[in-house]
């Protein structure tokens, strides 16, 4: 991916990842909104859209269903809500070959707590989101918003760490604990190792080792469905098709937190792609320095001026320092610098405005098909 | 919370260009507080502020960061360890890693540190511990409760454990911990602790959470969301909440409307610019702080945006003289 027109016209999913606060979920709708304007069947998969994008994007329902968004004559964009809250039950319903065999899991205690916590199942709810519109919905694009920085390791993990967990020596170990131990024969082992798993017990007051061989059996009986399930998913995640989008902004904090994700991405085998660096203070603005003020002006009004240009230069210059430590960790071109615009974005027309800084070559103009170019 | 209330009218009665006259943060007497709130408002920035700001009023303080981040930098300390270090007279900080808890646990029950370490080390006993339901944030409520309780010599360690925490969506199950696990144990030593966790975190005259927040339309929405949670269901001394990087009001009524002058004159000079930028991102910013105060009945605590960042040099030092005049704090 050297060029932010190819994420657009050449792959059939873009990931955007990066830190809280980024403006990720932003920047994803408005790389959707764009290639929508370009004639490419499109969808946005939202996690978290503030209430103003919620509401251009038409997301009023927690549901998983596509919202058509209409973007102009003959041109739309899909949006989907992507709740990563959502339980992982209904992917264990989908695969059980009986209500009874779906039921053993679904109450089982531990599963209850593990469908929330462990091996990311919530995040693979969402992947397995992803998966079906991939599959079955017939895009061209799709741009998938992440949640934050730490979860998207585990959300663009998910399939493969559900899949370890369904490997069947972990099964094994999680039947009976005292496997884990390299000497398992040794008696003195065996007993430290049920000490702890006691004091475990104790502290969190669950029959722990019984309830996790419960669970393991009852989920054991929808692991081969599970299983290929899973492995299409993550096969669609390494695609040549898919990419993955660094969102960040010229902030100090960003530099450790995107050399330590795009580390975690590429020990996962998903490298990034890419850079698009948000809320950049325009260049020009401070290039030349102090300028001459504007004639008739009140000396007060001048001095305040001048003070508020100065802060902006201030920022600018910190952001500039920032800006090279942040692209360099994560060994990614950067192939979009979006400017700060000022407050709360959200509506279509902002995200327009967006489209055009990420994409400042102009666009064809209307075609004889009626697609709407700028 | 209601003796908040009457700085409201100050608040709107306030001409002058910087000043956002501060509710008060009850920090006098604290025994824990702990900072939390969307990720990137400058959590860590608030939390190393706090810190010198109670330091600086002659109270011992231990600023702890729950995993590692940029709390050491922020109170000019490089990288925190585990254990606490003397950063600023009277002044020490450290980083608690969850997973340094569980082993220290482990170890506690085993007394073989190679045996301990071996089982630390398998991932199926990562499996099983990941499993057990609020064990980590219990691990670490447990570290915290330590702190608060430690003595030397019949006299406290600690007057005040300040905790840079988790962002918000990590945040609940942290708090809500014991009341979720105190569901699951009710007798034993270890419904006992989860006991006195409880007591702490509820207790008005020891605990304050403090939710930190930019005024942005989506994080003042998480606050709203966190404050009710943490104030409502589960019970906890919540403080007014803490507006970080408010922008600054730079020009009066008379100036906005010469600079408006100007603009339809066609002026696009870069002071115009730079003018109608702050003026326009300070009107979103105090929409933002009308809605949150409208939704919390109480007005925020503000803290001004640096331009140059509160890692440079006095940054920290400047939101830690604001929160102390907040706290009614003198050195």
């Amino acid at each position: 991916m050297t060029t932010i027109d190819g994420l657009l016209e050449r792959r059939r999913i873009v990931f955007c990842v990066g830190s809280g606060g980024v403006g990720k979920t932003t920047t994803a709708a408005a790389l959707a909104v764009e290639s929508a304007r370009r004639g490419r069947k499109t969808a946005v998969l939202t996690v978290d859209p503030a209430p103003r994008l919620k509401d251009a994007l038409g997301l009023d329902t927690l549901d998983a269903r596509p919202r058509r968004v209409p973007l102009g004559v003959g041109v739309h964009l899909d949006a989907v809500l992507l709740d990563v809250r959502r339980t992982f039950d209904e992917v264990v319903r989908g695969l059980a070959a009986t209500p009874e065999q779906a039921r053993a899991v679904l109450e089982n205690r531990l599963y209850q707590n593990l469908s929330g916590t462990l091996a990311g199942t919530a995040e693979y709810t969402a992947v397995e989101i992803v998966f079906r519109l991939a599959e079955e919905g017939g895009y061209d694009l799709l741009v998938v918003d992440t949640p934050p920085a730490r979860h998207v390791v585990d959300f663009l993990d998910a399939p493969r760490r559900l899949l370890a967990l369904l490997d069947s020596r972990a099964f094994a170990i999680l039947k009976d604990p005292t496997v884990i131990l390299p000497a398992s024969g040794s008696r003195l082992a065996h007993l430290v190792l049920s000490a702890v798993l006691r004091g475990l017990e104790r502290f969190t007051g669950l029959e722990l080792v019984r309830e996790v061989g419960d669970f393991v059996r009852a989920i054991e009986a929808l692991t081969g469905a599970l299983r290929a399930r899973v492995t299409a998913a993550d096969a669609l995640l390494r695609a040549d098709g898919t990419a993955l989008v660094l969102v960040t902004a010229p902030e100090p904090r960003l530099v450790d937190e995107n050399t330590r994700l795009t580390r975690a991405l590429a020990g996962l085998g998903l490298p990034v792609g890419g850079i698009i660096v948000n809320r950049m203070l325009p260049r020009a603005l401070f290039a030349g320095g102090t300028p001459p003020p504007p004639d008739g002006l009140a000396p007060a009004l001048v001095a305040r001026l001048r003070r508020a240009h100065a802060e902006l230069a201030t920022l600018a210059a910190r952001q500039e320092a920032v800006l090279a430590p942040l692209v360099e960790g994560t060994a990614a071109p950067v192939l979009a610098e979006v400017p700060l615009l000022p407050g709360d974005l959200g509506s279509l027309a902002d995200l327009e405005a967006i489209a055009r800084h990420l994409f400042p070559a102009p666009a064809a103009a209307p075609d004889s098909a009626g697609r709407v170019g700028r | 919370m209601s003796n908040w209330t009457s700085s409201k009218l100050t608040l709107r009665a306030s001409g002058s260009y910087d000043r956002d006259v501060p509710a008060r943060l009850p920090l006098a007497a604290q025994r824990l507080v702990i900072v939390t709130g969307k990720g990137g408002v400058g959590k860590s920035a608030v939390t190393a502020a706090l810190a010198r700001a109670v330091a600086g009023a002659g109270r011992r303080v231990l600023a702890v960061e729950v995993t590692r981040g940029g709390l050491g930098a922020l109170l000019g300390a490089g990288t925190l360890g585990p254990a606490p270090t003397v950063v600023a007279p009277r002044l020490q900080a450290t980083a608690l890693e969850p997973e340094e808890a569980l082993g220290d646990f482990v170890q506690g029950i085993l007394r073989f540190r190679m045996l301990a370490r071996r089982l630390l080390e398998s991932t199926s006993f990562q499996v099983l511990a990941a499993a057990a339901p609020g064990l980590p944030e219990l691990l670490v409520l447990h570290r915290l409760l330590g702190w608060v309780e430690e003595r030397r010599l019949g006299r406290r360690v600690y007057d005040l454990v300040v905790v840079d925490a988790p962002a918000s969506g990590h945040s609940l199950p942290l708090l809500a911990a014991p009341r979720t696990l105190g569901t699951l144990t009710r007798f034993g030593p270890v419904a006992q602790v989860l006991a006195r966790i409880q007591a702490l975190l509820t207790d008005p005259s020891r605990t304050l959470v403090c939710l930190v927040t930019t005024p942005e339309e989506l994080a003042v929405r998480e606050t709203i969301e966190l404050h009710r949670e943490l104030a409502g269901p589960l019970g906890l001394p919540v403080a007014p909440p803490i507006v970080n990087a408010l922008p600054p009001r730079r020009f009066g009524r008379r100036d906005e409307a010469a600079l408006a002058r100007l603009e339809a004159t066609g002026g696009a000079h870069a002071y115009l610019v730079a003018a109608r930028y702050q003026l326009e991102r300070r009107r979103r910013a105090l929409g933002q702080l009308t809605a949150l105060r409208r939704a919390l009945h109480e007005p925020a605590v503000s803290l001004p945006f640096l331009f140059a960042g509160p890692e440079a040099p006095g940054g920290v030092a400047r939101l830690a003289a604001d929160l102390a005049a907040a706290a009614g704090l003198t050195a």
